[in-house]
């Protein structure tokens, strides 16, 4: 009980240094409607908001204020979505596509107004959930991750690629796997980490300290959105906003059980390295169809199927951002993007971290999703002029943005080059159905797990019983090879076999 | 759920992918045998362990590639992928999303290579930002061409003109995208004189970039490409010999 005071004492001393500082508020009001803006532009993303602001903001001013910009712009970019789900029908970002299933009917119903206050209530609680998940959690998994060393580290990193792959793929699992692969493979560009033997860099020096995470991270999601993106688009018609947006306490009371339980899915499954705020929206949604005695009404207008998705996404990035902090893989993609932060900051997330910068990260989050929640409430109807910006005309600013964000991080004309090249490969990615974010996260960890996996090696003399003589290591071992065979299709049809035989 | 024929269509790439990635595994693969892998001395250090090679995880992600590449190739032709790869079907595009994907693609492949290293970058961007919006606002396909030559037109000048890095300085290459850069904009307010859209676009193409490069260059202090443009010149210039005195003293 005592370490759960002392979280909680250190988050009260961080929230009030932030809370006293007036810059606080200049870069939490920038972030936070950028954040909102990215978010319910459809075409945009929650990715690409923190991909681009980490362009901007990642290594130019203190690393206190880069991370208000960054993590403003994650939580209003992740509840901005809400608002084209809900009066366009179509979800802003992906984390939003179970939201419009309700959200839309409602809004065509007449109920808009009622239904985004929900909304916002919902997303405000939902990250306050993942947020204090995570100030009570990560001093666990901070003291369990003392005793992870080089095996663990290297099957971890391997559990993060293929999970992510495994559950982002939406064709075939291999994709996902392959996507990985190729981000691993691109992370063996350059000096190695132990030798530094030049690896694939024929004969360019630029390549020699490999590639570089942002224009990496640029090219990975910016490019092949802008590619797709510019395309004339019959625009929808945006329902009238009707109602009262502030929402009463009777109603966030009737739904509090919903909101609770989608926060505490939300926060489960973002903890899970690899996977985002889509997949949390769509299980809390399943869950809920589920469980809730409206469930049948899912799908045609339902607050709570409304409220499951939405508050389940938002409360995601408490837990996507476990894992980041604490053994050093991000938790979903756009946490992904909030690693290039740090790294361009030389503060390496995972057992190592400074604990301080915990505390100062979740006293950022609650202040922000506070932000995001007064400027729903109040400002609801800024944003939904914005819906109507067709995006042949903002993605070109988008593109500039991100030009200009990946030359100023530092490797110049070639980090252009190298954002180019890898928006080209990710555009025929997605065009053939493979994920990105399994690939970025690669790229991220691919040199930790060369790293370590060598290192491994080198200790044991080339023993290879190292990945599995600890504990750690075998349960980890049994985890990455049980994710590849449960994809096998002889598994596949045993496992039916057996569920057919037990029912 | 995706249609019978999206299916067929994507086990179509399918086949191209897992034969590109065949080629590319083994040609890194091959490129792999190059790093020391049983011994060798590099450096002055002599690695003479196979695990103390710089080889060995790069080859279980190449290997790996291989056999994923396989059986993608398998999967695919069994599903009928191998038999519609040559066709309309297989290649899944129609002649209008080959020429918007193509004409995108040129457009900023020309920014980025061609005008972004040498062209200053408020005229580049404008010029880019006019001619994205007014290719590609309202899906004629005409105006996607027509905004690529312009743009083009620009990069290959500046690419030609002064390939080498020491020439970067020069300024023809900024006023002929100055020019090119004014005629799109006319084009886009004669075509687009009743559209409110359009006419809002040249004002984005002038502002968008101006402020990103002020914010940049005074906000943050960052470095910008082509620091010596036409214009970025004028305002370094009269930022800190004509504004900035009024503060600091």
């Amino acid at each position: 009980m005592d370490f759960i005071f002392t979280q909680l004492a250190g988050f009260g001393a961080a929230f009030v240094a932030l809370v006293g500082d007036p810059l606080t508020y200049v870069y939490l009001i920038v972030s936070v409607f950028l954040g909102i803006t990215f978010g319910a532009l459809p075409g945009l993303t929650a990715t690409l908001a923190v991909t681009i602001l980490t362009g901007f903001f990642g290594n130019k001013i203190p690393l206190d204020y880069s991370l208000i910009a960054l993590l403003g712009a994650y939580v209003g970019a992740i509840y901005g979505g809400s608002y084209p789900s809900i009066l366009l029908n179509i979800p802003g970002t992906a984390a939003s596509a179970a939201t419009a299933m309700d959200g839309y009917p409602l809004a065509k119903a007449g109920r808009g107004g009622e239904a985004l206050g929900l909304t916002t209530t919902a997303s405000f609680i939902g990250t306050v959930i993942g947020t204090f998940t995570l100030l009570i959690f990560v001093w666990v998994l901070l003291l369990v991750s003392k005793n992870i060393a080089s095996p663990e580290k290297a099957l971890l990193a391997l559990f993060g690629i293929l999970l992510s792959g495994t559950l982002m793929s939406e064709d075939l699992v291999i994709k996902g796997w392959i996507a990985g692969l190729i981000g691993l493979a691109m992370s063996m560009v350059g000096l190695d980490p132990l030798l530094s033997e030049p690896r694939y860099t024929f004969g360019w020096s630029y390549l020699l300290s490999g590639f570089q995470v942002v224009p990496v991270l640029m090219g990975a999601f910016a490019v092949p959105q802008i590619i797709d993106g510019l395309r004339h688009v019959q625009a929808g018609k945006v329902l009238a906003l009707k109602g009262r947006i502030l929402p009463n306490l009777k109603s966030i009371r009737r739904y509090l059980p919903t909101i609770g339980r989608s926060g505490v899915i939300g926060t489960g499954v973002g903890a899970l390295p690899g996977v985002g705020e889509d997949v949390a929206g769509w299980v809390s949604y399943g869950v809920g169809k589920t469980v809730s005695s409206e469930g049948d009404k899912f799908g045609r207008g339902s607050f709570e199927g409304l409220l499951c998705s939405e508050t389940a996404n938002n409360a995601c990035i408490g837990g996507a951002l476990i894992p980041l902090l604490v053994l050093g893989i991000p938790g979903s993609p756009p946490a992904a993007a909030l690693m290039g932060a740090f790294k361009i900051n030389n503060v390496i997330p995972g057992p190592t971290i400074d604990p301080e910068i915990i505390l100062r990260v979740v006293a950022i989050l609650v202040m922000a999703s506070l932000t995001m929640f007064l400027m729903g409430l109040f400002t609801a109807r800024v944003f939904v002029k914005i819906l109507a910006i067709p995006q042949t005309i903002f993605l070109p600013v988008v593109m500039v943005l991100t030009t200009i964000g990946s030359f100023s991080v530092g490797g110049g004309i070639n980090d252009l080059y190298l954002m180019l090249g890898v928006g080209a490969v990710a555009y025929f990615m997605n065009l053939m159905k493979y994920p990105i974010a399994p690939l970025v996260i690669g790229v991220i960890l691919g040199s930790l797990f060369d790293e370590t996996f060598r290192r491994s090696l080198f200790l044991s003399d080339g023993d290879l019983s190292v990945f599995f003589s600890r504990p750690g290591a075998a349960i980890l071992l049994l985890l990455n090879l049980g994710l590849i065979l449960s994809q096998l299709p002889f598994v596949k049809r045993a496992f039916l076999r057996m569920k057919g035989r037990t029912a | 759920m995706e249609k019978p024929d999206d299916v067929l269509v994507l086990r179509a790439r399918d086949f191209w992918a897992s034969l590109t990635l065949i080629v590319l595994s083994i040609f890194f693969l091959w490129k792999t045998s190059s790093i020391p892998l049983w011994g060798g001395n590099r450096a002055g250090v002599s690695g003479t362990d196979w695990y103390n090679s710089a080889a060995i995880v790069p080859l279980f992600i190449f290997t790996a590639i291989l056999v994923l590449a396989f059986v993608l190739l398998i999967v695919s032709i069994r599903s009928g992928g191998a038999q519609h790869a040559v066709t309309s079907v297989g290649l899944g595009w129609d002649k209008a999303e080959a020429l918007r994907v193509s004409t995108i693609s040129l457009m900023l492949l020309a920014y980025v290579v061609g005008l972004v290293p040498r062209v200053d970058f408020i005229l580049c961007s404008g010029l880019l930002i006019t001619g994205l919006s007014f290719g590609f606002f309202g899906g004629h396909a005409w105006r996607a061409s027509v905004a690529c030559m312009f743009l083009v037109a620009a990069g290959v000048f500046a690419f030609v003109s002064y390939p080498a890095q020491a020439d970067w300085n020069n300024h023809a290459d900024d006023w002929v995208t100055l020019f090119l850069w004014i005629g799109l904009t006319v084009l886009l307010l004669v075509k687009g004189a009743n559209d409110k859209v359009l006419r809002v676009v040249p004002l984005i193409a002038i502002l968008a970039p101006l402020i990103l490069v002020c914010a940049m260059a005074f906000g943050f202090r960052q470095n910008l490409p082509a620091r010596g443009g036409l214009i970025f010149k004028q305002i370094e210039y009269h930022y800190y010999v004509t504004l900035r005195p009024l503060w600091k003293e």
